[in-house]
């Protein structure tokens, strides 16, 4: 009796979210799949006509920009995600040890995290630009280059160029949690380790990293879903160009749907994004249950 | 348990109670019969526009006491967002002053009120006639009816440095040959001086300066029909323009090294800075000249239209005439009328045009010659150098909506960007924009 009573109350309790998760999240998603099986293009009449698969076979097998902004965000994910692993670890690793200032230190590296990502990509423009940038003023001024380095005009740069951005926004996420998993390492196996002879190297490798596994994966994965559907800091920073070297898989949905006035066919690429985050978020999912198994 | 006599049932009391809910968020009309209006505006919102803008509305309901307009800015990058929101949702506002190409975008989808009485009214009372080019309400015309009206000229220039060129003995080019001659001559890096600074980034505005090139060598996106003739019967002009424009950075290397990145701002700051001999700008940069860099004003000069290879003909530059419009569904659709015929009236934007020299140009030839533009030697060389050849991108054809989405999507802007990195050839870059345009026009 008192189990179906706390029942019935959790199930109170839950509804208020549930039912703002369906109108805001579950509800957006049905139409964007209705609307991608129809013409929906404010040029065309009859927006509601049943087109069927038309616009995925367009977006897959005839334009060939659905392919190519997919490789770009794969590129532009792994990238963002690897080198914000990097300097997250690198960080949490140097943070966590014992030093004057350390507290300070720690608050510090936060601060990219707490800035608006509109603000961030402005940030970064201004420091990359190539006629007013900052970064190109000093190494000029300094003599180290004679003529600017073009870091969002060249599309051989402006992928890493967007990807450093990304990295900078993303580190102070993974830093925190590492450190966290890194406090859990028992000091007395680094000291055991030590005392038998093992290497920085082999201590990180045999000691610190199975502590700090779990932690890598899910926080990697979850990067990985935030990267994939960033939008904001590369349409800022390069507008997906120059030569649509940076236009990936959110800028393109963008570009199809406000500016191009083709709905269904921006819906439908959006759907096969999703399926690329679901495929990310099924893997979370897996990963997340079999560390609790473990433990 | 419904109570049924001598007081409401539920299902009455929430009846009522929406009701009243609606009632109170119905912003048509009032109880005295006052009409409403909201009306967004998209090139209107810099502070010294606002600011011009909110005494003109104050004008206009001090004379039309029966019409309250609320004023919402939108920015220019939500435009489409907002807009399509509104459409979705029915809560379009009931005028607007938007992009070039709104209104027959938004009349492609039965969101439009045709406004064929007021250009009938312009007609009868010499408006019409007193309206400095065809193009600037025929381009709103589609399927027999136009869908905006003019308010407004946005153009696209070629500023100089004269005394750069008279250090040089250089005369102000006419022509393609002298243009590039010039621009070469007084290249000059060791005084930190480009010889041209135009944008090539992948944005909206870069694309226009191609667009007069293309002119001047004959090329067009349609023909004199509205058909799409930008790779096909055009196609060599447009190469010649593209490869002409392109040049500059490609082979002379006269330009900034990263325009490939750089919108319409960056050129206005490079030329705006004295860094540079020529620059292309829209008439925004009069007043940026005029505020940021005042000692450069009697230094600077705006060209005459080139003539190309096309000859005398071909002398055009692009011009954006921008709209005003109303809501179909707009439950105070005469009274926006109303706000639109006294708004779009000879000498009624001067506030407009003073606050934000050369930003805006009026509709009205009336208006050009007037003592605020012939006291101020930019303004003039714009009104006789720029103005009279300022025509839409749709020349020779009229109003089409599918040129909204070829500016949206940039698909012009693309072949300037694509070349200027390396990325295609010229003609290879016309071939591949004409093909996404084509999807358009199937």
């Amino acid at each position: 009796m008192l189990a179906q009573q706390r029942k019935r109350m959790a199930f109170w309790l839950i509804l208020p979210t549930l039912l703002l998760i369906v109108a805001f999240k579950i509800a957006p998603i049905i139409e964007g799949v209705v609307v991608s099986f129809q013409a929906q293009s404010m040029m065309r009449p009859n927006p509601d006509a049943f087109v069927g698969w038309t616009h995925y076979k367009r977006a897959i097998f005839e334009e060939g920009v659905f392919g190519a902004a997919l490789w770009r965000t794969i590129v532009w994910t792994f990238g963002s995600v690897a080198g914000a692993y990097f300097v997250g670890l690198s960080i949490a690793l140097l943070l966590n040890r014992e030093f004057a200032g350390r507290t300070l230190f720690r608050a510090l590296f936060l601060i990219p995290w707490v800035i608006p990502e509109v603000a961030t990509a402005l940030l970064w423009k201004w420091a990359y630009g190539d006629e007013f940038g900052v970064i190109n003023f000093l190494l000029m001024r300094l003599g180290v280059l004679e003529t600017p380095i073009l870091f969002l005009s060249s599309p051989g740069a402006a992928m890493a160029s967007v990807i450093v951005v990304q990295i900078w926004k993303l580190y102070p996420i993974m830093f925190i949690t590492l450190l966290a998993a890194l406090q859990s390492v028992p000091r007395e196996l680094h000291e055991s380790a030590e005392i038998d002879g093992a290497t920085v190297w082999q201590r990180f490798v045999y000691v610190t990293f199975p502590y700090i596994r779990p932690t890598s994966v899910i926080i990697t994965l979850l990067a990985a879903i935030w990267t994939f559907q960033n939008f904001d800091i590369i349409y800022l920073l390069t507008g997906g160009g120059p030569a649509d070297a940076t236009k990936i898989l959110p800028t393109l949905v963008y570009e199809k749907g406000f500016w191009g006035l083709e709905l269904g066919y921006a819906s439908a690429i959006s759907l096969l994004m999703l399926l690329c985050l679901t495929v990310l978020s099924v893997a979370y999912l897996f990963v997340y249950r079999a560390q609790r198994e473990e433990t | 348990m419904e109570m049924k006599s001598g007081g409401l049932s539920r299902r009455d009391t929430i009846i009522a109670g929406l009701g009243g809910l609606f009632a109170l968020g119905y912003k048509g009309a009032n109880a005295q019969g006052q009409a409403n209006l909201t009306f967004w505006s998209v090139r209107l919102n810099t502070p010294e526009l606002s600011a011009a803008l909110k005494g003109i509305l104050e004008q206009f309901q001090r004379e039309n006491p029966g019409i309250k307009i609320t004023h919402e800015p939108v920015s220019g990058n939500l435009v489409y967002p907002k807009f399509m929101a509104a459409i979705r949702g029915q809560s379009m506002p009931d005028i607007a002053e938007a992009y070039s190409y709104h209104p027959l975008q938004f009349a492609a989808a039965d969101q439009m009120e045709p406004m064929d009485d007021i250009i009938k009214e312009w007609q009868g009372n010499g408006l019409l006639a007193d309206i400095s080019n065809e193009f600037a309400y025929k381009k709103f015309l589609w399927k027999d009816h136009y869908w905006g009206v003019p308010y407004n000229l946005d153009i696209r220039a070629i500023y100089y440095r004269k005394d750069l060129l008279e250090a040089k003995g250089i005369q102000p080019p006419k022509t393609w040959a002298e243009f590039e001659k010039a621009v070469l001559a007084t290249h000059d890096p060791s005084k930190g001086v480009y010889g041209l600074a135009f944008p090539a980034g992948n944005f909206h505005i870069a694309q226009h300066y191609y667009m007069a090139f293309m002119f001047q060598a004959g090329g067009s996106i349609l023909d004199k029909d509205g058909n799409l003739i930008f790779g096909t019967k055009a196609k060599d002009a447009n190469v010649r323009a593209l490869t002409f424009l392109t040049d500059f950075h490609t082979k002379h290397k006269v330009t900034p090294p990263g325009i490939a990145s750089h919108n319409t701002d960056d050129s206005h700051t490079i030329f705006v800075q004295g860094r540079a001999a020529f620059g292309m700008g829209a008439g925004l940069m009069i007043s940026r000249i005029m505020k940021e860099n005042p000692s450069m004003f009697d230094k600077v000069g705006i060209l005459e239209v080139l003539e190309g290879p096309a000859g005398p003909s071909g002398r055009l530059t692009a011009g954006f005439y921008n709209p005003m419009f109303v809501w179909k569904h707009s439950p105070g659709k005469e009274a926006a009328k109303t706000f639109v015929r006294w708004f779009v009236q000879p000498g009624r934007l001067e506030p407009l045009y003073r606050a934000a020299p050369g930003q805006h140009w009026p509709i009205f030839k009336r208006d050009a010659g007037t003592p605020r533009v012939m006291e101020n030697r930019l303004l003039r060389e714009a009104l006789t150098n720029v103005v009279p050849y300022a025509t839409d991108f749709a020349y020779p054809g009229f109003g089409r909506p599918e040129m909204g989405v070829i500016d949206g999507e940039k698909m012009f802007a693309a072949p300037v960007n694509e070349v200027v990195v390396g990325a295609k050839t010229p003609e290879k870059a016309v071939l591949d924009a004409h093909a996404a345009m084509a999807r358009l026009f199937t």
